[in-house]
């Protein structure tokens, strides 16, 4: 019995630790995405559902990027929409036209954000605060611009739609319905394998560099951190995983259209990142499911928005400014505050029930 | 041609050497963690196997009405436990009571009954428990035998059962300890083979362009040489050399504006010195130039720097702000951080306790997890201290440590240097605007103005100097 006793603690003690433990959350967030999945094949779910966790999934990923440079690196990036669009363009491109392999096109791109963040990182050096967004904003409209008279490579204005990607050598015709749960699976697991690479990014020297760099340049060199190195990675991170995320996203909607990819939606990246909480891998989840996902899933359906879809905007703005006066940290600080209340009610009802139960202390 | 490739390689060997030597010691100082923390578990588990034994030699001690300390013990715990349980239980019965008769006041003779019932049913109960305490104690193995011979035949058995786990224990841990001091000694030799290898290249390089001391003492650690350093026309340091002694408290003073924190900064190289060499004794053997570096490696050369306003790193907690300062000793590339490899665990690990035992050295093991936004002002130059005891340096810069601190403070903070200059055998060099604390704790002081040198020597020399004292109240 006591043996019994003891391996039974012993599990919990594991299990407490395997849950407390950062990835835990991760994966079980990703989990939850892949039951949401079959329960659409089951038919208990809309399609209106599913689409939001792909695009909330995929902005999430952006995002994650942008957090690295702008929570932690302290570097301001109005670039994101172009080098998405980039991603998807070249995505397309490669996979799509040239049918080179999902590998070489991995690679390929890897290759190119590589180089993208370097110009970037290198501009960085020089310039800051203010006048690196603008540089940035500047890169992004160039590389729109680029897309929109392109149109060999993107279609020009009127965009560039493409057939289903093979993937894993494995052709779809058009219009398979196994090609959308592939692609959703594939979301999930890049979704799930970024968070994680955020963290450990964080939780490691190169997440405690950039703190420092961003808390004081000088006091990060004499602790033997090199700004140059940082600064280029912090930029080459963010755009690998926003190209990534336009990889992502060409391949759910298999059409990616030039005029898209411009200053408002790098916009509405910074504004999900600080509305959920630049420094929570969590809050960007949220921040980006309410700066996105809330239009396609909930209010699209709402009459009152559907007669005046300009108000959605201004919905979404008077979040942003209701969160940045009252919560600067994002919205995880307010589950957090949520938290502490929950605490402390629950609290205060134990002592009533006690009072109740046992009367007063004599 | 020749002499800028052998320049090039050299710098290289350089580097590499560093390197290893920086691995073989993480090797060592893994070593002794793991040894450490082994220990320390090994500990554990022995003392879990006598606690056990104990109590299997009590249980039947317990039953000849022999009491053991620790069994005793245990049984009050239970036997406390029960009656707090109890204690609330007639608690509640009375609330049901009062409540009862403040609903149907006229019942109140049957309600009495009622609880009375209760009352020694619950008695009872609390009886019945606690007896039941006592006999759970006895001996797995006894039926009812309390004879001596019993006792005496479970306590050997006992014992030769905790004999054997012991030996097993023993024996587990001193495999494990030897596979590791094999697999250490053998990345050793590997690193230190290689290590040699590279010193002789360095020799090699060294013998055909022979290596320059520049004449540097051997006490001396730091020497600057017409250092001259200027924003556009205005000259703020002017052909400025003094030399700092190895171990000693060194003060540099003069009134504001008079280039203090510039020689620092040219010291860290945050400025380009525009003229003068630095010349700095890395090891005893080596002696470097520093002007040859740029500034985030001249950390790795030992020398790190405070700043006049704490600039720690507000977001995360203090350990983790002394392990920002060890930046430079974690030898993990980016892929191995992405990755969170094992490698970079032990790294961390080591730092991690290395930083525990230095904030215990200066009284901050209370702050550890704290973020230290918001704590005192001392508190937080004591932390900036602590961060730069995390690369073992060989010359600690301190820009005004004493400023915005009161007098009991600074009192703490002059006896916190003595002991750093005295535990960690470093050399430390201030700047302070506060003259009680510089011919307090400095050894020797040296004094500027505009940007020159006006006198140097022990602060009493100071004190009497008259140049120092027109320098800071203006000519008669």
């Amino acid at each position: 019995m006591d043996r019994v006793m003891r391996g039974i603690n012993r599990f919990l003690r594991e299990f407490k630790a395997i849950v407390k433990h950062p990835y835990f959350g991760y994966v079980f967030f990703g989990m939850m995405f892949l039951i949401l999945l079959l329960l659409r094949n089951q038919g208990m779910v809309t399609i209106s559902v599913i689409n939001t966790a792909v695009i909330v999934m995929i902005y999430t990923v952006i995002s994650l990027g942008f957090s690295l440079l702008l929570g932690f690196g302290g570097l301001a990036s109005l670039g994101t929409a172009g080098f998405v669009g980039f991603g998807s363009f070249l995505m397309g491109y490669l996979h799509g036209v040239k049918d080179y392999s999902l590998g070489v096109t991995l690679l390929l791109s890897l290759c190119v954000a590589l180089a993208i963040g370097l110009i970037v990182g290198f501009i960085s050096l020089r310039i800051e605060g203010m006048y690196l967004a603008i540089i940035t904003l500047g890169l992004g409209e160039i590389l729109r611009q680029f897309f929109i008279s392109y149109d060999i490579f993107t279609g020009g204005f009127s965009g560039r739609s493409f057939r289903e990607f093979t993937i894993f050598g494995i052709n779809f015709v058009s219009g398979d319905g196994r090609y959308f749960n592939m692609v959703y699976i594939i979301v999930v697991i890049m979704f799930v394998l970024a968070m994680i690479a955020t963290i450990n990014i964080i939780k490691s020297p190169t997440g405690r560099a950039l703190l420092a760099m961003k808390n004081s340049d000088s006091a990060a060199q004499s602790m033997g951190i090199s700004l140059i190195k940082y600064r280029l990675l912090a930029f080459i991170l963010s755009t690998v995983f926003a190209l990534l995320g336009g990889m992502l996203y060409i391949m759910h909607t298999k059409y990616s259209y030039a005029p898209q990819w411009n200053l408002s939606f790098s916009l509405e990246i910074l504004a999900a990142v600080i509305v959920g909480g630049a420094q929570s891998i969590f809050g960007i989840a949220i921040g980006v499911f309410l700066i996105f996902g809330l239009k396609i899933s909930v209010l699209n359906y709402i009459p009152f928005f559907q007669e005046n879809p300009a108000l959605i905007v201004i919905f979404n703005g008077a979040l942003i400014i209701l969160v940045v006066m009252f919560y600067p940290g994002g919205l995880i600080r307010l589950l957090q505050t949520l938290k502490y209340i929950v605490v402390k009610r629950f609290g205060q009802l134990k002592q009533k029930w006690r009072r109740y139960r046992y009367g007063e202390d004599d | 041609m020749a002499k800028m490739i052998d320049r090039q390689l050299l710098k290289l060997f350089i580097m590499l050497d560093e390197r290893l030597t920086a691995k073989t010691l993480f090797y060592t100082q893994y070593q002794i963690y793991l040894l450490d923390t082994w220990g320390a578990i090994k500990q554990a588990q022995l003392q879990f196997l006598e606690a056990e034994h104990d109590k299997a030699v009590c249980h039947q001690a317990y039953r000849m009405n022999v009491h053991c300390d620790n069994l005793d013990q245990e049984i009050g715990e239970r036997q406390k436990a029960i009656e707090e349980k109890f204690k609330w239980k007639l608690k509640a019965l009375k609330q049901t009571l009062r409540r009862k008769n403040d609903r149907n006041p006229d019942q109140s003779n049957e309600h009495q009954t009622w609880f009375k019932a209760q009352e020694a049913q619950l008695l009872a109960l609390k009886r019945k428990r606690l007896d039941r305490v006592v006999p759970t104690f006895h001996h797995k193995n006894d039926a009812s035998d309390v004879s001596q011979e019993t006792l005496r035949a479970i306590e050997a058995k006992e014992a030769a059962i905790l004999t054997a786990k012991k030996e097993k224990i023993e024996a587990r841990y001193q495999r494990k300890i030897e596979s590791l001091n094999l697999r250490t000694e053998k990345k050793r030799e590997r690193l230190t083979r290689l290590n040699q290898k590279i010193k002789g290249w360095i020799e090699t390089i060294y013998q055909r362009h022979p290596k320059n001391d520049y004449d540097l003492g051997d006490d001396i650690i730091l020497r600057l040489e017409n250092l001259t350093m200027r924003f556009g026309g205005l000259v703020a340091v002017d052909q400025l050399s003094f030399e700092v002694k190895q171990g000693e408290i060194f003060g540099l003073i003069g009134p504001n504006g008079a280039g203090k924190t510039t020689v620092f900064n040219c010291i860290t190289k945050f400025y380009r010195p525009a003229g003068g060499k630095m010349i700095f004794r890395k090891s005893p053997v080596d002696v470097i130039v520093l002007n040859d570096y740029p500034v985030h490696r001249i950390v790795r050369q030992g020398i790190i720097r405070t700043f006049q306003n704490v600039e720690l790193v507000w977001e995360l907690s203090v350990i983790d702000n002394l392990l920002v300062a060890a930046h430079s000793r974690f030898h993990t590339g980016f892929f191995g951080q992405l990755l969170h490899i094992p490698k970079l665990r032990h790294e961390e690990a080591v730092l991690r306790q290395k930083a525990m035992h230095i904030l215990e050295h200066l009284g901050l093991q209370a702050y550890m997890h704290a973020i230290p936004y918001g704590l005192p002002y001392g508190i937080l130059k004591r932390i900036e201290l602590a961060r730069t005891l995390m690369v073992d340096p060989k010359l600690i810069i301190l820009d005004e440590p004493a400023a915005g601190l009161n007098d009991q403070e600074t009192r703490e903070l002059a006896r916190i240097i003595r002991d750093i200059r005295d535990r960690h055998d470093v050399t430390i060099f201030l700047v302070e605007h506060d003259m009680g604390l510089v011919m307090d704790i400095c050894d020797r002081v040296c004094a500027i103005s505009f940007g020159k040198k006006i006198a140097i020597g022990t602060p009493k020399e100071i004190q009497a100097n008259k140049a120092v004292r027109d320098a800071y109240l203006g000519e008669e």
